[in-house]
């Protein structure tokens, strides 16, 4: 074991040390004068109010913060000073905090063991001494929290070190204790230090807890939270959202569900993982700067490679890589990976975002629906230990939030016919028509829906189409059969002219994924290209690109391939009851700071 | 969005005046047209991009356009008979390689017809022998190849006709059939029924012949892994490893995180970064170059075991060993120090190892390279020393000195532009990096942990706890080159500070000498300093609040798959690598 919190000075040794007896003295004259200042304060503190605080610091959350950092910089600038090393190199944890209440919360009441050694580690995120020769702890870890009952007489420091040492230990502080396990007459496992160090130092005032918990006996949290069920942040130590996104390892820190989010976010991630790789699927990886933005329909960021003097854009989306790779041989592939949108930052959008993609050769769409279903519905079920259903604060945190039943199968709305039926229209049926165009205008306008210029066809759908039956998907619902002249890679489908084979899911009112039967004729290819062309000529500058790569390797043949997307951050916003897209990115795009 | 148009105008218009139509497609309402591109060969090369093709190397232009037109017809030919050329889907029984399995010991000349004997796959015909009354094809899927065997007389109606007439190499094609192993000992299925799922419409390049051009193997991957079948294994192997590097890190409860790709400054290592707008924020932000300093945020936060495998973006040159974007895992644990680092690294790349080939010697280009734990484990002083003759620990502070030793006890070896880094050493460790990298590095075959860097050159490491002026710091190479980087985590965050914008103004300095260098230059060569390098102030505010001891890795997995696949370029690893603009 390794534990060199005396380390050996850094410089030459002779020399250092009699500077370090220097510093010593001084040091010692320092603390004497000191001591008799506090022995003083102590009787004026006493004489107004003599009950407590009898040799604690003055309370640290009186300072100012400035002041508060300053007191630290200043106290690890002696602590240099006197050859003495602040962050030590290493400590050799014996158990994590969750290992060792496993180990030891069958202790009974009152009961230690004294010849037994452990060494724990954390961050100290409470702290309240009971006179000079005891401290109590609690040290975080892992998620889990076990106190600490610093008591002068079982430390291996002598009364005076032992106070002087441990009103230099902060909220916030990263520790490392040897020490014996027990548990308190009380029941509250602890354990008792025999040496006790400080790893590295938390320089900043913690924001404080609201109650403090000093009357909890137990050692992990009450109610832990398990995904798909409602969180609150309005409780949490930390509450300013801005603060709690920029600081993101403060939010961490005082705020436990938070990590429980990203845990479930890892969670999801390998779940589709493992489900994939089951199937057989291959795990590939495209490139994230192209010369064709391609795959979607959005803003790209471009970028410069300096010594190829070649102008980059960050991909959109990863599809027509993918099918390439389908084309080569590669049946069964998927990509979980990030996508870039240079477009506005909102509650759903970030700039940057995960998706997954796979394709699959000799499937269709209806195949796939099938697959997102049992997918999605066991994924709901394997997170949630055991249920289909979750709970999502849909109309924020103030209202009772609703139940999302993900148990199969998933309702189906055919988009065409389930917005004639519900809209009472009678939309042309040559969608690529004028004809349908100015029926579409006339609809939107006599249910007061805007639509911002220019009013495509396929625009126009869109804005109907979230108006009368997105609004209706809460529980997952696919929205499937859209017209072709929304779906540039969705093949044609089989029996119904002028529509494609692919379906969107929905939950929430949000889509989650989007799927279809893939284009793989290269000249119907080409032709839809040609049409997105036209509508981008019209002023519709999220109209897709043609990649001539892309439509000569559908030329050497595609099989029939069914693909689909879907959006990991919004599938994780709905396990997690999170409301903004930023709940769920560790470090979520900002605004720069005025 | 500029020069997206810009890009389009290029690919586009060039082609506009050369389509004709083609009226059509018996299922749909309202006759369509097609476009269909008629080009010549000087259309066919203009307006392309990176990742289009140049003409094949096999076929020339015009025997390509002409094989496409007659294959057009066919397709137009099969509609006309009610049949899709592009079909919806196949149900597939079993995969080539499953068939080869089961039917292992079936012997020559046998058949093996019963009911449960039916099979149905799908593949792309890779061969076809077509003789009066029979064919033969071979048809080759994800997993391997299968003979399909077509006899007249079985396959229903009228299909060997159509077989005969529409069927070319390069289609996709499903089929039904019994199986039966051919006198000559082939497994092949006796196919009863089949269907054309997809249609090709360019000639498949030889097998032998056909990719011989580098160039466009990487530009076109997909015919790359039709043509050699061992380029999609690699891919498969890539797979591999990864999901084993995964899996280790997974069994060992580390939590994968995800850190944002594009970041308001990129740190965490020296290199030029790509630059980008973002429109709506309204800000120029970087695409990350490491992604550590995001990681140790999260040590900070209270993870104590992270990881991130993703993308790492580098604003430099190409190279077989460079492609400016790279995938790394970085992995943080807390309480460790970097020898707890150097054993996983050895886990890991052993586990990938057996993954990969199932033991530890592994081939690369000749070399037999051996992974048996433990590796070597020495200072960088005492490698230098054994191979340069150079003892860095005699040597002293004195930079001039040091500077002059080196070269007088070295001069000889040098090439000029050795000579010039050597003369540019900013400081003895850069000196003492600078004759590791030159002298060292290319010697560093088998597996070796170089341990314990000088401190100017490692701005994130923590001081060595015994040696002055060295960090706890260790680079693995196998190879002679740099597979992973890792170190005791420098936790101190006025250090950290003073470390950082030490690095700061040395990259000021290097750019303006640079700048004038150039002014006098005329039309710069070298802008490699050019960029600019911004503190991390959220990063250092975030070890203020402390971050436990710690020690953090980064492993190239390009590389990794480099090694295990016996890959001589990075190029063959990354399925769609970076090349120059064609003309």
């Amino acid at each position: 074991m390794e534990q060199p919190p005396s380390d050996p000075p850094a410089t030459g040794a002779g020399e250092t040390i009699s500077k370090n007896a220097l510093k010593r003295e001084l040091k010692n004259k320092q603390r004497e004068e000191e001591k008799k200042k506090k022995e003083e304060a102590k009787k004026a503190a006493a004489l107004e109010k003599a009950k407590e605080n009898k040799s604690a610091p003055p309370n640290d959350e009186d300072i100012d913060p400035t002041q508060y950092l300053k007191n630290r910089l200043n106290y690890l600038e002696n602590e240099k000073k006197e050859g003495k090393n602040p962050y030590p190199h290493k400590f050799l944890v014996t158990l994590s905090i969750q290992e060792y209440i496993k180990k030891y919360e069958s202790l009974k009441d009152g009961q230690h063991q004294e010849d037994v050694s452990v060494s724990l580690a954390g961050r100290i995120m409470h702290k309240r001494a009971s006179g000079v020769k005891l401290v109590f702890y609690d040290l975080h870890g892992g998620g889990f929290k076990v106190q600490v009952m610093a008591d002068a007489s079982k430390s291996d420091l002598d009364e005076a070190e032992f106070s002087k040492f441990h009103s230099n230990v902060k909220r916030g502080d990263i520790v490392g204790i040897t020490g014996f396990p027990g548990k308190s007459k009380k029941g509250e496992l602890s354990i008792f230090p025999k040496t006790f160090v400080v790893l590295s130092h938390c320089l900043h005032m913690l924001p404080r807890q609201i109650s403090a918990p000093a009357a909890e006996n137990t050692n992990v949290k009450k109610d832990a939270w398990v995904p798909g069920s409602t969180r609150n942040p309005e409780a949490y130590i930390l509450k300013d959202q801005e603060t709690r996104y920029r600081l993101r390892h403060l939010d961490l820190m005082l705020n436990p569900e938070v990590r429980e989010i990203f845990k479930t976010r890892s969670r999801i991630i390998s779940y589709i993982r493992k489900f994939l790789d089951n199937l057989d699927f291959l795990e590939v990886e495209t490139p994230m700067m192209n010369m064709i933005a391609g795959g979607a329909t959005a803003k790209p960021f471009t970028t410069h490679h300096n010594e190829l003097n070649m102008g980059l854009f960050m991909r959109i989306a990863p599809e027509l890589y993918l099918k390439e790779l389908v084309v080569g041989g590669l049946d069964r592939v998927y990509e979980i990976g990030k996508q870039f949108r240079n477009e506005g930052i909102d509650l759903t959008h970030n700039p940057e975002f995960t998706t997954c993609e796979f394709y699959m050769a000799y499937m269709d769409y209806n195949d796939v629906m099938e697959i997102t279903e049992k997918m999605l519905s066991g994924m709901v079920h394997e997170l949630t230990k055991g249920s289909y259903k979750i709970q999502y604060h849909a109309d924020g945190t103030d209202k009772d939030p609703i139940e999302i039943d993900f148990t199969p199968p998933f309702r189906r709305i055919d988009m065409i016919e389930g917005l004639e039926e519900i809209a009472g229209l009678n939309i042309p049926k040559d969608l690529a028509s004028d004809e349908a165009n100015q029926y579409l205008r006339d609809a939107c306008k006599k249910y007061e829906i805007t639509c911002p210029p220019p009013e495509t066809t396929a625009r126009l759908l869109d804005k109907l189409v979230g108006h009368f039956l997105e609004e209706t998907c809460v529980n997952p619902t696919f929205i499937i059969n859209q017209p072709e002249i929304m779906s540039p890679l969705a093949k044609w489908h089989r029996s119904r002219p002028g529509l494609t084979e692919r379906f969107e899911l929905f939950v929430n009112k949000h889509e989650v994924c989007n799927a279809y039967t893939e284009l793989n004729d290269p000249v119907v290819q080409r032709q839809r290209f040609a049409e997105q062309l036209k509508d981008r000529q019209s002023g519709d500058d999220e109209a897709m690109l043609i990649d001539e790569t892309f439509c000569t390797a559908l030329e050497y043949g595609l099989p029939p391939t069914g693909g689909w997307g879907l959006g990991i951050d919004r599938l994780t916003m709905l396990l997690t009851d999170s409301q903004n897209i930023k709940e769920v990115l560790l470090f979520p795009a900002m605004k720069p700071q005025a | 969005m500029g020069e997206a148009l810009k890009l389009l105008n290029l690919t586009w218009h060039p082609l506009k005046n050369n389509f004709y139509h083609f009226s059509t497609c018996a299922f749909r309402r309202t006759p369509r047209t097609l476009l269909i591109r008629a080009s010549s060969s000087s259309t066919t090369a203009s307006g392309r991009n990176r990742r289009s093709s140049s003409p094949s190397s096999s076929t020339s232009t015009s025997d390509r356009e002409a094989i496409r037109a007659i294959r057009l017809k066919k397709v137009e030919e099969l509609r006309s008979k009610g049949l899709n050329p592009y079909a919806y889907e196949w149900n597939k029984t079993h995969s080539a390689n499953q068939l080869q399995d089961i039917y292992r010991d079936l012997g020559n000349g046998e058949e093996s017809n019963n009911e449960n004997d039916h099979v149905s796959i799908a593949g792309r015909i890779v061969a076809r022998r077509a003789f009066g009354k029979l064919a033969f094809l071979t048809l080759r899927d994800d997993s391997g190849t299968i003979q399909l065997y077509c006899e007249k007389e079985r396959l229903i109606d009228d299909q060997f006709e159509q077989l005969k007439a529409h069927v070319d190499i390069g289609d996709i094609l499903g089929a039904r059939g019994t199986i039966k192993r051919t006198e000559k000992g082939e497994l092949s299925v006796c196919v009863i029924s089949f269907a054309i799922l997809t249609k090709s419409l360019l000639p498949l390049p030889d097998k032998y012949h056909g990719l011989t051009d580098i160039d466009k193997r990487y530009r076109q991957r997909y015919v790359d892994m039709i043509a050699n079948t061992e380029v999609a294994d690699v891919f498969r192997k890539r797979a591999k490893v990864v999901s084993e590097i995964r899996r280790t890190m997974d069994s060992l409860g580390f939590v994968e995180v995800e850190t944002p790709v594009l970041q308001g400054a990129a740190g965490g290592a020296e290199a030029r970064p790509f630059v980008t707008y973002h429109n709506s924020l309204g800000r120029d932000l970087y695409l990350r170059i490491a992604t550590e300093l995001h990681l140790k945020r999260m040590l900070v936060g209270g993870f104590e075991k992270v990881y991130e495998i993703g993308r790492i973006f580098r604003n430099e040159g190409i190279s077989t060993r460079h492609n400016p974007e790279f995938t790394t895992i970085e992995m943080y644990e807390a309480y460790s120090d970097y020898q707890s680092m150097m054993n996983l690294a050895e886990e890991i790349v052993t586990q990938c190892a057996l993954a990969v080939h199932g033991k530890l010697t592994v081939d690369y280009q000749g070399v037999e390279i051996c992974l048996e734990r433990p590796w070597r484990r020495e200072t960088m002083h005492n490698l230098v020393k054994e191979i340069s003759g150079i003892n860095f620990n005699e040597l002293g502070n004195d930079l001039e000195v040091a500077k002059q030793a080196t070269l007088s006890t070295l001069g000889n070896d040098l090439e000029y532009k050795d000579k010039a880094s050597i003369e540019a050493c900013q400081s003895v460790g850069h000196l003492l990096n600078e004759v590791f990298e030159i002298f060292v590095e290319p010697k560093l075959i088998q597996p070796t942990f170089v341990l314990d860097y000088p401190i100017e050159i490692s701005p994130l490491a923590k001081p060595h706890r015994r040696s002055t002026g060295l960090t706890e710091r260790f680079e693995l190479f196998i190879c002679g080159r740099e597979l992973g980087n890792a170190f005791s985590e420098l936790t101190d965050p006025i250090d950290q500070r003073g470390r950082l914008e030490d690095q700061i103004r040395q990259h000021e300095k290097k750019r303006a000498a640079v700048s004038t260098n150039a002014d006098k230059k005329e039309g710069t060569e070298d802008e490699d300093e050019s960029y600019e390098v911004t503190l991390d102030e959220d990063f250092l505010t975030a070890l203020e609040y402390g971050m436990p001891p710690a020690s953090g890795m980064g492993l190239g997995i390009d590389r990794l798959v480099m090694l295990l696949t016996n890959s001589p370029s990075i190029r063959d690893v990354i399925a769609f690598p970076v090349l120059k603009v064609q003309q």
